[in-house]
This record gives C-alpha cells, structure tokens and sequence, in this order.
C-alpha cells in the first residue's frame, strides 16, 4: 500500500492523491511488514544497550576514564546483586512505589474528571488552560520546598505534587480528546435518546480515547519523574533519596546499582505503558 | 419604525454580547483565578506561620532583588538555563530532523528515545559531576531535559509534511538548505514551537534542580539555603520569582504558537 502510495506520487501526476496516503487495510502483507518492523526497532534497541554494556565495560576495565566516573557494569550487577538481598533496598522501593502508585491512580482519575468538566463547562477549561499548558511539564517541582515546610518531610508531599503533575496532561489530554469529538456523534445520541450516562460511557468516552490513553501515558511518565526528582532533592527514605545519600558518603558503586534500578524501573513502565496502549486501543488504528 | 426596533434590540445584544465576551475573555478569567489564588494564599498564611504572606514575600523579594549577591545567583542560573536551552534545542531539533526524514533511523533509534524520555533524568546528576565538573553539570543536566521536546516534536512534524510539499522542493530543483529553510521550517514551525516551549521551562527545571543538589552558586541552592535557615519568604520568593518567569515565557510563546495557525 504504501509503495504503490510512494510510486504514484514519485509520478508527476495533477494532484490526484493529495489526500493523505490512507494508511490502513491491515491485509497479511502489511500485518508481516508491520511484525518486521517491529522486530528490527526491538532488536536494534536491544543492540544498542548492549553495545552500550559493553563499551562501558571495556573503557573501565581498561582504564579509560577514572573508576569513579563510571565503574564495569559487571561491578554495578555485582552490587545489585546483594543489594536486592537487603531489607533497605526493599523499603526504599517499597515507599517509591507506593508513591508513585497512589499518585498516578489519584493523578489520572482527578486529570480525566478535571478534563469532563472543561469539555462540560468551557469557560473554566478556557480559565484554566493557560496554567496548565505552563504547568504542563515539570515545573511544580519547583514547589517541593514549600510542601515540605507546609506538609512536612515525609510521602505526602511528595504524593500531593506528584498527583497534581500527572494530573495535568491527562486533564489537557481528556479535555482536547472530547473537544474535538464530531458533533455529529452527539447528535446521534440525541436522535438514539441515550441518557446522559449512555452518552458519555458509549459515546464520548469511546471517541476520546486515543488522547485520554495518551494523557494516561504522560501521567505515569511525569508521576515516575517527580516523584524520583523530589525524593532526589530531600526527603528520607525512597529511591531517590538513596541514591544522593550514597553521593554523598562516596559510596559509589552502591549509588550505581541504584542508578541502574531506577532506571531499569522506568524502563519496565515506559514498555508496560506501550502494550497497554496497544491493547486498549486494538482495532482502532488498524 | 421597524429598523429602529432592530436597531435596539441590535444595540442591546450587542452590549450583552460585549458583556459575555468579557467574562468569557481567556485573560480576564485567567487573572481572577490568579487574584482568588493569592486571596487563598493570604488566609492560609494567616493561618500557619511557617507560610509567608503574599505582602511579606513580596517585600523579601524587592529586598533581594536589589543585593548584589543576589542577583549574581540569579545572573548564573540565567546564564546556565540559556545555554542548556540553546544548546538543547539545537541538538534536538537536529537529531529530530535527521530522525523525521530517515524511516529507517527512526525504526532503529524510536524505541530508546521514547525510554529515554521517560528517564527520571535528574538521577544521573551524580553520574554528570565528575565528568562536567560543578558548574558544567547543571548546563548539561538542563541541556538533557530540554532535548526531548524539541527532538519529539520536530520529528512528529517532519513526518507529517504533506507529500506536495516534497514535490515542490524538486520540481523547482530546491538544494537541501533551500529545502531545509524554505520548506521544512516553514511546515514544522507550529510543533517547532511547541518544543521550544517545554525545553524553555524544561531547561529552567533541570538547571534548579541540579543546584538544589549540589553548585556553587545560584538560585536553586538559595532557595535550599533558605529552606535549611528557617527563611521561609526568601524560599518561597525565590520560588515564586523562578516559577513567574517561566510561567511569564511560556505563556508568551504559547499565545504565538496560538497566533500561527
């Protein structure tokens, strides 16, 4: 399809097919091309990581830069091998996840009812709008301070500001979702006599979906990153924490291993995120 | 007679709709919420202690505003965000160019970025210390968050340039810097924008961060210091000025990234 698409307009034809390539039909051929492709974009980042490990592993074990700048990896496994058998490790990631799961569940469900209100009621969405697009990234990190001396040192800081910045795009996310619904699919459910609860359920909701699962995704994304970046900058127990405690007492190889978690977590969600958008999405972009 | 009638009623839903358009102005409304929100702020500070009214940080920070030291943080904070900013959105825009234009590359390298760009990125601040050094580190911390804004968008735009576009540039036998500035730029420039955006505040974020954890000067280790003093108006008048400028940026470039359409 989308050689035939490439042919036609390699041709200097009048513009016959200035419409958009239609992208779609998911005949075998294109579903085997598709399988390919994905298997060479997982294989190369496979590739790429391990590529990664090994120079690494090569350059510190030949002493190309200092042990301290980036120890062997297989040092860093070592450590993270005993470091899972330890009782620490386990509450700090006990106390991160929490964190993070409370404030992604309160985050998207708050963000998605913030977002039906600005489509039920634009003039709020409109007041509103300006804050959020400029809040939208992570800039109410920034606040952490304040929490600390208002709530105190302790997860709820961290939970409230985290809530409140996976909130956002899933609230800007669900709101644009809905506004650019057709009108004729409300006037459907006007002419089918749906009720209010019809309405939304199976009509509005399943029309924004794409964007309220992309909002989903910017909310697990940025509830990781706070809550990781406030937890790095102070607080007493966490991941994050960990991590600038073991800076600061030199402790580098440890302060490696725990690098290497945080990462390897966030790693696991951004995959995770991606097979759930897949399957709440099937059919839909065939 | 009849026109007359029209006339009023014209005139009267004229003021009325005047009326509505004012109270449905995106400013106004945005204003009174911001006027609620200081409102709410002066009660609750009225209420603990540990939280400086609006009046007092507002003093604190004409007080600051006018120290020399002060200032000599905030001029290094500034000149560390524009640099990470620059820098940033440069190699974005370029690694997202080359990334919209090649299929192929794009297959090879999406999948990291997009991991990438959910990195908690400010844990490998440690990590940057021994090889950039104090204060190069917060540029290449803020540099790292400012990246992915630009390199996604710029991509995401490069891709969905209509196919005629790309026909012109050869029919009229464009070079690739023609391409580049008369084609290219022109079509991306909305999601071109919108990446600039998030890396401006983005870049501010990263570089505070990173002085919140360990600099030798700058805002972010004022607010800190202040934290750790007790001097609860220096720390959130320092918050509120970083917060405020960035707000002020992006709010900006966001009412131009409305105006080109």
């Amino acid at each position: 399809m989308t050689a035939s698409v490439k042919f036609l307009a390699d041709t200097d034809d009048p513009p016959l097919e200035t419409m958009s390539p239609h992208r779609g039909t998911p005949d075998a051929l294109s579903r085997r091309r598709r399988f390919g492709m994905l298997t060479l974009s997982a294989a190369s980042t496979v590739g790429l990581l391990l590529l990664f490990t090994v120079l690494a592993e090569i350059g510190s074990r030949a002493g190309w830069w200092a042990e301290r700048v980036l120890p062997a990896p297989s040092v860093i496994l070592g450590a993270l091998g005993t470091l899972v058998t330890e009782p620490q490790f386990w509450l700090d990631a006990q106390r991160t996840g929490v964190e993070i799961v409370v404030s992604i569940v309160f985050g998207s469900l708050l963000g998605f009812l913030a977002g039906l209100l600005f489509w039920k009621i634009p003039l709020i969405g409109r007041v509103f709008e300006p804050y959020l697009v400029s809040f939208y990234a992570v800039p109410l990190v920034l606040f952490y301070p304040v929490m600390i001396v208002w709530v105190g040192i302790n997860a709820m800081s961290v939970i409230i500001l985290a809530t409140i910045m996976a909130a956002i795009p899933m609230a800007l996310n669900t709101a644009v979702g809905l506004n650019q619904m057709p009108p004729v699919y409300l006037k459907l459910a006007r002419s089918l006599r749906a009720s209010p609860r019809q309405t939304l359920f199976a009509i509005a909701i399943p029309a924004a979906a794409p964007f309220i699962v992309a909002g989903l995704r910017l909310a697990v994304v940025y509830a990781l990153i706070g809550t990781i970046a406030m937890e790095f900058t102070t607080a007493q127990a966490g991941l994050g924490y960990r991590i600038r405690y073991l800076y600061e007492i030199f402790n580098n190889i440890d302060m490696f291993a725990y690098v290497v978690v945080v990462l390897l977590v966030s790693c696991v969600l951004t995959a995770a995120l991606a097979v759930v958008e897949r399957v709440l999405l099937r059919g839909r972009r065939a | 007679m009849i026109a007359t009638a029209s006339q009023i009623t014209n005139a009267s839903s004229a003021r009325s709709r005047r009326l509505r358009a004012v109270a449905g102005n995106q400013f106004v409304g945005a204003t009174v919420l911001a006027v609620l929100v200081v409102l709410a702020w002066e009660v609750v500070s009225g209420l603990t202690f540990v939280i400086p009214s609006p009046v007092d940080t507002f003093t604190v920070l004409l007080a600051n505003l006018s120290d020399p030291a002060y200032l000599f943080d905030l001029r290094v904070t500034a000149q560390s965000v524009l640099m990470a900013f620059v820098i940033g959105t440069a190699i974005g825009g370029g690694i997202g160019l080359l990334l919209g234009l090649s299929r192929r590359l794009r297959l090879i390298f999406e999948p990291l970025i997009i991991v990438l760009n959910g990195l908690p990125k400010i844990v490998l601040y440690p990590v940057l210390l021994p090889i950039f050094t104090l204060s190069g580190s917060k540029v290449v911390m803020g540099l790292l968050f400012a990246l992915f804004p630009v390199l996604i968008n710029v991509s995401t735009g490069v891709q969905e340039i209509p196919q005629v576009y790309w026909r012109l540039a050869r029919s009229v036998r464009a070079n690739a810097w023609q391409t580049l500035v008369h084609i290219i730029f022109p079509a991306i420039r909305r999601p071109l924008l919108t990446g600039i955006r998030l890396a401006v505040s983005l870049a501010v974020v990263g570089v505070v961060l990173s002085e919140f954890f360990a600099t030798r000067r700058g805002l972010g280790r004022v607010v800190l210091q202040a934290y750790s003093h007790g001097d609860y108006p220096s720390m959130v008048a320092t918050i509120m000025l970083l917060i405020t400028i960035s707000f002020g940026i992006s709010i900006a470039l966001w009412q131009w990234e409305k105006r080109i359409h």
